[in-house]
């Protein structure tokens, strides 16, 4: 069990590691692995690869892994939230509830003049996200059913995307391309200057979650068992509510509404770890999480270079048949 | 309404700090709906008080309330003397350890992980378990006899484990109070025994409280010092010591088990002899005190389990007595078969008694089997008393409404008592069934009727004969273990000298001789029920008689004579692809036409019949099968859940079912001539008719009638008739083995068939033979009271 264990975390790590390397050299500008050290030694900025790798790629592929570990950890909280193996942000609807208010603040921003910060789009988007899982909590205290649950989230991520839709049919030209690129889902936009805050909402999120380990481990069976063994359910439901939110926020407002790794990438650490520890869930995840959106970023932005793919459109290729699997998987037993 | 003890009743609040937990004016139930008021329970630390009532009483709303997880709807919960619900979780969870019967996913945890969340309130921030907290949950995991579990996932685990690991849970919480919620539910009899002593022991070693709900009055008899009774209507009915609820008929009461309808049932017993204790419901009324005038003996043979022999063994007694000079009938109170007799008068009984009849060389009559159920879906049967269909009944009607069938069983026997001295009566199933020993009509609480010792019969072949013959005996009570009168080892092979130190033993521990060690013998006879090894055996022989195997399949007796041939093969099939080695195809009868014509439809049977039939090969339906041949079959009155269905149409035939069933012995000739089988034109057949609805041709030009009376037609080498045991006369056997072995050109002599009839009786016999040879037939005619005077 500790073997099999460690031999995940191993390999999880390792190919992080390679990951990166891969993306730092491949795009439309080819950078060998020699010239990188060599790069990033020197700080240099000034020639065109350089230029391209610690302007560009870099904070990009911290951003893609940070932001693809929050997104893997907030589906994992909404699973153990619900007790439902197939909620995850993106199809509870939670995703697209933060984007329409991240695109209500982008349309008044530019209609009223005043620039946007990070800290306020990462509000916006922690209030949307807020407001559509308290719609999804409703419906979960009306229906037990699991798939019914889903259903809800779709309906209300559809109602939400449409709302938006309309806001850019209103919105300037110049707008549009912006808010369309961005609620396509993309980690094109990072820089260092978010860098910073996302490291911090990282830190935050992880450390939060570890605490909630114990209580998650008496919650999966159940809330009344929870609750004898000495748990205060509603504090501890609360809590994992709302560092849920604040991971899948932050992530959409930084890189827009990402598919399924939120609820296929915990789904298969479970599979792989074949353990109820939370602690190693939680970190598997999260560790899980960046492989996939690493893997996925560096795909949609070298599949067709120099045109890029929106990360979901990855991300759902190889999500959605394992969400698929998942529910057949679920119907035998 | 509750009369609470007294000592009980003194608590007020200022004592309610004595207990460990007390309840005043509770009312539970959900969404301020109270179900249950006025709750005035109170539980002292160091003992058990145990909730008891019928399901859906509400035992688990109490639980639940009083540990916090659901809110009273009215009134207080105190824990050692301090407010429930002024209490934090972590305050309630230091005092009290709960187990309930919900379930939980808990994917890949082990059983140690469950158990380890018992030790939530000890761990530390991140939850890390320290040497103490391992400890514990070794030790609670070891206490409930489920260490050797602890790496295992608790998900795959049999619920009664999952039982033992919650309780382990609730232990590793280690507070002095526990509510569990039927902890034994799913625990097999030894395991309840070991949860109930182990408990105690825990009770008593940590002076822990405890406040369970169980289900089986045995245990809390032995477990509870306080009995709180709720009825069905949600009431604290009682609240006393277990002396005081379990004395009397308090309990019948209370799971609405209404003595009304005991007198119902044991008023004609009452009648007859006034001095029957009419308290223990029990039939110690017997006809032989009733009637001590009468001559007619009695003896019963009861087995271990199904399948233990007693049919044949009964049928072999019967002969013995019969050889010896006695009229003796054979009897059984109630049987469970698909296959089932006509007698001449037309009604139903089951075939093992028309078998132990004819052993006995008497006519078959109903009343030697009462009532017979003929189970026509998977949890319900046809019940069928004294010959007459009663109605159809599920498994639990059944078994509530089955006293009320007493009467009927004694004026059975009455009227086998008026004509034979001895009555070899054959139990049913096992004795031991300790679930369904309440009211039994077919074993002890049959022998019991009529005062009959008991031979209890054990299967060897099957294993575990000393087990299966003293396992019995130790799970009758006193009454019935004094009836046992000898054990009989059935089914030996080999030497016997090798079990005879376990015979003596078997004697000593058992205190009953041993009857008999009769060896296993091959027997040519009918089988009694559908549960036999017929269906699973497939052979190739010269000439291949392959039975379709519909779902609903009756009577399927039919077909034995085919078996006593030599080079002659009768296959039961499932799959259309076994006609194709068919040499003859039967569609047998079956107990729901509509039905099964649909499954042939969907298991591919309609298209390989069809073809098997358009390459000219002959096919013979019986009754149902018959039905199955027309065009169609409808049900216009509901016979089998109404609708019409398509037949195979190979017959221009027209079905249509009624609720009056045709049942009577016919016998008469074969007046078609068409196909292999014309030779069959001119031949007697006897047997017998039971169907419900009238079939009739719709084109007569284009089939001819096959069985006189218009009971079966036939078309080329398509042949149906209503009538069953249609192959049991020689003569029709014969020409159709040998225009079928003529159609394969290979020679068939017809001597080797020798009429079935015949067979049975040399096999009656040997069978009589053999038990005169391997069973102490003194001690069987001493149980009988009689001397033997041949021998």
């Amino acid at each position: 069990m500790k073997l099999r264990r460690t031999l995940a975390f191993s390999v999880l790590i390792i190919l992080i590691f390679i990951l990166v390397l891969i993306n730092f050299s491949v795009g439309s500008v080819d950078i060998k692995g020699s010239d990188i050290v060599k790069l990033l030694l020197n700080r240099d900025t000034t020639s065109v690869q350089g230029a391209v790798l610690i302007n560009i790629r870099i904070p990009r592929v911290i951003e893609a892994m940070l932001l693809g570990g929050c997104l893997a950890l907030s589906g994992y909280l909404l699973q153990a939230f619900f007790a439902n193996p197939i909620a995850g942000p993106f199809v509870l609807g939670i995703s697209s509830g933060a984007k329409l208010v991240v695109a209500c603040l982008m349309v008044m921003g530019s209609e009223f003049g005043f620039g946007i910060s990070s800290g306020m789009m990462v509000s916006a988007s922690f209030v949307g996200a807020l407001l559509a899982t308290g719609f999804v909590i409703a419906a979960a205290g009306k229906v037990k059913n699991m798939s019914v649950l889903i259903v809800c989230g779709i309906m209300i991520g559809y109602i939400a995307s449409a709302v938006t839709e309309v806001l850019v049919t209103f919105a300037d030209d110049y707008n549009i391309v912006n808010l369309h690129n961005w609620s396509l889902g993309t980690f094109s936009s990072s820089s260092w200057q978010e860098i910073k805050i996302v490291v911090i909402i990282t830190i935050l999120g992880v450390f939060t979650s570890l605490f909630l380990s114990k209580q998650i481990e008496a919650y999966l069976f159940g809330e009344n068992y929870a609750k004898s063994v000495g748990m205060n359910v509603r504090v501890f439901r609360i809590c994992l509510i709302l560092v849920s939110s604040f991971l899948s926020a932050t992530v959409t407002a930084f890189a827009g509404p990402v598919s399924f790794v939120g609820i296929a990438v915990p789904h298969v650490i479970r599979r792989l770890l074949k353990t109820s520890k939370q602690r190693s869930i939680i970190m598997g995840a999260f560790l899980g999480g960046a492989v996939v959106c690493l893997f996925c970023d560096l795909l949609a932005r070298a599949l067709f270079a120099p045109m890029e793919l929106s990360i979901s459109t990855v991300t759902a290729v190889f999500g959605a048949p394992v969400v698929i699997g998942m529910m057949l998987n679920k119907k035998r037993a | 309404m509750k009369k609470s003890n007294t000592e009980e009743n003194k608590h007020n609040k200022n004592m309610g700090e004595d207990m460990a937990v007390n309840t005043e004016a509770l009312s539970v139930g959900y969404d301020g709906k109270a179900l249950i008021r006025d709750i005035a329970l109170s539980v002292k630390p160091g003992k058990i008080v145990a909730l008891i009532g019928p399901n859906g009483a509400g035992k688990s709303t109490i639980l639940k309330t009083v540990a916090g997880l659901l809110k009273p709807v009215y009134g207080e919960v105190y824990l050692t003397g301090k407010s429930l619900t002024k209490m934090s979780s972590s305050e309630v969870s230091s005092e009290m350890a709960v187990m309930m019967t919900e379930r939980f996913n808990a994917e890949y945890a082990t059983c140690f992980d469950v158990v380890s969340v018992g030790r939530y309130r000890f761990t530390s921030v991140l939850g890390r378990l320290d040497e103490n907290d391992v400890e514990a949950v070794d030790s609670a995991l070891k206490f409930v006899g489920a260490y050797e579990l602890k790496r295992k996932t608790f998900d795959r685990l049999s619920d009664g484990q999952k039982q033992r690991v919650l309780l382990a849970r609730a232990i590793a919480q280690e507070t002095p109070m526990m509510v569990l919620d039927e902890p034994t539910g799913f625990l097999d009899i030894s395991h309840k025994l070991e949860f109930t002593d182990n408990l105690k022991r825990l009770v008593a070693e940590k002076n822990i409280s405890v406040l369970l709900s169980m289900h089986e009055p045995e245990l809390v008899k032995k477990l509870a010092d306080v009995v709180v009774c709720i009825t069905k209507d949600g009431k604290v009915d009682r609240i006393d010591s277990p002396e005081k609820i379990f004395a009397g008929d308090y309990l019948k009461e209370l799971f609405d088990i209404k003595s009304k309808s005991y007198d119902e049932v044991y008023g004609f017993l009452n009648s007859k002899t006034p001095s029957s204790d009419a308290d223990t419901h029990k039939p110690s009324v017997c006809l032989k005190n009733s009637d001590p005038g009468s001559k007619t003996k009695f003896l019963m043979v009861q087995g271990t389990m199904s399948g233990a022999g007693k049919s044949l063994l009964v049928a072999g007694l019967c002969r013995v007595l019969k050889q010896d000079g006695y009229k003796v009938a054979p009897f059984k109170s109630q049987n469970m078969a698909l296959n089932s007799y006509v007698t001449e008068d037309g009604l139903e009984m089951g075939r093992a008694q028309v078998m132990q009849a004819e052993a006995a060389g008497i006519k078959p009559s109903v009343y030697m089997n009462p009532i017979l159920l003929k189970p026509n879906s998977d949890v319900g049967s046809q019940v069928i008393v004294n010959g007459k269909v009663l109605g159809n009944m599920k498994a639990r009607e059944y078994f509530k409404y089955k006293k009320n069938l007493v009467p009927e069983i004694l004026h059975a026997v009455e009227k086998l008592k008026e004509e034979y001295d001895i009555v070899i009566i054959e139990g049913a199933g096992s004795p031991a069934e300790i679930n369904l020993k309440e009211n039994d009509i077919v074993n002890m609480g049959m022998a019991a009727l009529v005062d009959a010792p008991v031979l209890l019969v054990g299967d060897i072949d099957r294993g575990g004969v000393f087990a299966q013959l003293l396992g019995t005996i130790e799970l009758l009570n006193e009454d019935e273990k004094a009836r046992v009168k000898g054990l009989i080892v059935n089914k030996f092979r080999g030497d016997k000298t090798i079990l005879d130190p376990g015979i003596e033993m078997l004697e000593k521990m058992g205190k009953v001789p041993v009857a008999g060690v009769v060896p296993y013998m091959r027997l040519s006879l009918e089988d009694e029920d559908s549960l036999t090894e017929r269906f699973d055996k497939k052979t190739k022989a010269d000439i291949n008689i392959n039975v379709v195997k519909l779902p609903h399949i009756s009577n399927f007796t039919d077909f034995d004579v085919f078996e006593q041939v030599e080079n002659v093969a009768l296959n039961y099939i499932t799959k259309p692809e076994d006609l194709e080695w068919a040499d003859l195809c039967i569609i047998p009868g079956t107990k729901n036409t509509i039905g099964d014509m649909k499954w042939l439809k969907e298991s591919g049977f309609e298209a390989g019949i069809m073809k098997y039939a358009s390459q000219g090969r002959p096919i013979i339906g019986i009754c149902g099968g018959y039905q199955i041949l027309g065009k169609n079959i409808l049900d216009p009155e509901n016979v089998e859940g109404g609708g019409s269905v398509e037949g195979l149409s190979l017959l221009p035939l027209s079905t249509t079912l009624g609720s009056k069933k045709h049942r009577e012995l016919v016998s008469g000739f074969v007046t078609g001539e068409s196909g292999i089988f014309s030779s069959l034109k001119g031949k007697r057949y006897s047997g017998y008719e039971i169907h419900m609805g009238d079939t009739v041709i719709t084109d007569p030009g284009e089939a001819a009638e096959f069985t006189d009376r218009l009971s079966g037609f036939s078309k080329g080498n398509i042949y149906g008739t209503y009538v069953h045991g249609f192959f049991d006369e020689k003569e029709i056997v014969t020409e159709i083995l040998y225009a079928l072995s003529k159609e394969k050109g290979i020679g068939f002599s017809g001597e080797k068939i020798v009429a079935h009839k015949e067979l049975k009786e040399r096999e009656y016999d040997r069978l009589a033979d053999t038990l005169r040879n391997y069973m102490d037939m003194e001690l069987v005619y001493d149980l009988l009271g009689i001397g033997n005077k041949e021998r």
